[in-house]
């Protein structure tokens, strides 16, 4: 379970010191489907981060499965992000060099998966998303809806508890984007808790809950049936 | 993520900038090929020289001689003044003793036709210690059987050849010592100009101690040649020897050893080997050291380059530690690949400096691991600073810079 209590983001740009988040009050049960929407720069992706151990808040309380995550150690967040919690990022962030295998199966390596085991899931993982075909290509020879299905196979690799997606259809024609959609469902089905950031209502809509964000602050939320 | 893997992705990492891999090896492997050349070439030269000087003689004898007079040609009363074949026996005796051998020498009238010069004789095994000195320049040095068998042969100093023969060749020609002849066998370079020459001039003629022993029996022997057994402490065995022949002398200082040629020569060698040594120690030691900085100066780039990749990483659960690892195999695999080349670049050297001088080069594995491992450590030691400061980086801020 999710609890933010108060949660504050600011950044110092010289003189000025600007508050990206303001406050964030937010709890997340196990196996919610949660989507935020918001204008640019309202400081989803910056949440986002927070919520998946990448970034620590400037102030308030986050609470993950009981434990306060500010008193964890760098070790102890690493372990969080390897196996609890999957990442898909707006900007995809695959390594360059890699192949679209080697980039899924990146996060079973670190979490210690034996290499026969960890590539069979990987090409798997490759299938699901419609990529079956593409599995030895670096990223530069993919597009950018392919490189999104990538990033989303990755964040599925080592199956996190908490998935969370920053835009994962952005780059999506309506098709393929309803179809990676589905796949968000069966998995929230399958009881994993995802936290999804769009612009699109349409996508907002597959989750339960959607929560609006502007201007760092929760100024509404949708809880649908 | 097991050492294999880290390697592979090491390797990956370091193919993916070929070039750049390449020139960062290159401090290393100038440095490593140098230490396993020059000692390469530095042992077989050393090897080489001793070997030439000993003719295949190895440096396995000790000479035994009476005590020095303490004023030129007037002994103390009582001094021993030559060996004696009981004393030759007493050497005999003990048991990391292998060979005694003697020389004798003397002065007398050497004719050719009708040149006759006065001469020093220099008679001994055959491989008479004095001749080491010289270098047999025409036929050769008398064989192990012309000592056995006594023959009379002898080699003529060059000046003396050029005396007796002109500019005629005297090696086969016959000379007369001591109303003997003698057939000339070989003719030496000539002894360097001394205080001694000045005297004796440099008129030699060498032969096998046992011809020289019957010619002239009158004639003290100079000198015990005592060839040691492989593995006997030289030092000790001289000891121990000298002070025998001196209870059967009853004079406690009748004997005393010379430290033989070879042993001096030996011992130039080693110091100036070890000179040349540090030396090129020295410089070789100057390449890895800025091989070394070139290589941490290289590793920060690549960490700065490749900060998103690593935020990324970390996103993805890799811990600091997995960071650390990466990076410091990257720099030691860069390090222990240039010292791998070196090793091999460095004995390459050795093997042509061989084929082009003809003499024979010695690469030493110990030094060979030595150099191997220690470029491995500058890897550690130069990878650590740039590694720890990639796993250090802040996942998110790496993650964001561009
Ligand atoms: N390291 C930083 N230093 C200063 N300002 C930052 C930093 N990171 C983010 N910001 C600011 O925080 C604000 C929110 O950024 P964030 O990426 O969370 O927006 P977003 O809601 O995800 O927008 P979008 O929909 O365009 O992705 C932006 O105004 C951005 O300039
Ligand atoms: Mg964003």
């Amino acid at each position: 379970m999710i609890v933010l209590r108060g949660i504050t983001k600011r950044y110092r740009a010289g003189e000025e010191t600007i508050s990206v988040l303001r406050g964030i009050d937010l709890t997340i049960e196990d196996g919610e489907f949660v989507s935020i929407m918001g204008p640019s720069g309202s400081g989803k992706s910056t949440l986002m981060h927070i919520l998946g151990c990448l970034d620590l808040p400037t102030g308030g309380s986050y609470e993950l499965d009981g434990m306060e995550v500010a008193k964890r150690s760098k070790r102890e967040l690493a372990e969080l992000r390897s196996q609890y919690i999957g990442f898909v990022f707006q900007n995809f962030h695959l390594l360059p060099r890699m192949t679209a295998l080697r980039n899924v199966e990146l996060p079973m390596m670190y979490a210690g998966v034996p290499r026969t085991k960890r590539r069979q899931r990987a090409t798997e993982l490759l299938y699901e998303v419609g990529l079956g075909d593409r599995v030895r290509h670096l990223p530069t020879a993919l597009s950018g809806g392919q490189k999104q299905r990538v990033a989303i196979a990755r964040a599925l690799a080592n199956s996190p508890r908490l998935l969370l997606a920053d835009e994962p259809t952005g780059a999506l024609d309506q098709a393929t984007g309803s179809e990676i959609m589905t796949l968000f469902s069966d998995l929230h089905q399958s009881g994993m808790t995802i936290v999804l950031i769009t612009h699109d209502p349409s996508v907002a809509a597959y989750a339960k809950r959607t929560i609006v964000l502007v201007d760092g602050s929760i100024v509404g939320e949708e809880v649908r049936e | 993520m097991n050492f294999g893997e880290m390697f592979m992705s090491a390797m990956a990492s370091l193919l993916a900038n070929k070039l750049r891999s390449f020139l960062t090896m290159l401090g290393i492997l100038i440095g490593v090929a140098s230490i396993i050349s020059i000692v390469a070439v530095g042992n077989g030269g050393k090897r080489a020289v001793v070997n030439a000087l000993s003719n295949g003689q190895t440096t396995n004898t000790i000479q035994i001689l009476p005590k020095e007079l303490v004023v030129p040609g007037l002994p103390q009363p009582g001094q021993v003044l030559s060996v004696s074949q009981a004393d030759l026996d007493i050497a005999q005796q003990f048991s990391g003793v292998e060979r005694v051998d003697y020389t004798i020498t003397g002065q007398t009238n050497v004719t050719a036709g009708t040149h006759t010069i006065n001469a020093s004789i220099d008679a001994g095994p055959d491989y008479l210690n004095t001749l080491a000195q010289f270098q047999v320049i025409k036929g050769h040095m008398f064989q192990a059987s012309d000592v056995v068998a006594a023959r009379p042969v002898v080699l003529l100093s060059n000046t003396l050849a050029g005396k007796l023969f002109g500019s005629g060749n005297p090696v086969g020609g016959i000379v007369t010592i001591g109303g003997t002849p003698f057939q000339v066998i070989g003719v030496t370079a000539s002894q360097q100009v001394n205080l001694f020459s000045l005297f004796l001039g440099s008129d030699y003629a060498y032969m096998p101690a046992t011809t020289c022993q019957n010619l002239f029996p009158t004639w003290g022997i100079t000198e015990m040649d005592v060839q040691t057994r492989p593995g006997v402490n030289q030092d000790e065995l001289a000891n121990h020897i000298v002070t025998a022949l001196n209870v059967n002398a009853g004079d406690a200082n009748a004997f005393e050893t010379s430290t033989g040629f070879l042993t001096t020569v030996e011992s130039t060698i080693n110091r100036v080997t070890s000179i040349l040594t540090l030396v090129i120690g020295a410089i070789a030691g100057i390449a890895l050291l800025v091989g070394g900085v070139g290589v941490m100066n290289i590793m920060l780039v690549s960490v700065t380059e490749r900060t998103q990749e690593i935020g990324i990483r970390m996103s993805l659960g890799a811990t600091r530690t997995a960071i650390l690892l990466q990076f410091l195999m990257e720099s030691v695999m860069i390090t222990a690949i240039g010292g791998l080349v070196g090793i091999l670049l460095g004995t390459g050297v050795g093997v042509a400096v061989s084929a082009i001088t003809h003499v024979p080069t010695f690469v030493q594995w110990p030094v060979v691991v030595f150099s191997f491992l220690f470029s491995a450590v500058i890897g550690v030691v130069c990878g650590l600073y740039p590694a720890n400061k990639a796993a250090r980086l802040n996942p998110i801020d790496a993650l964001r810079y561009e």
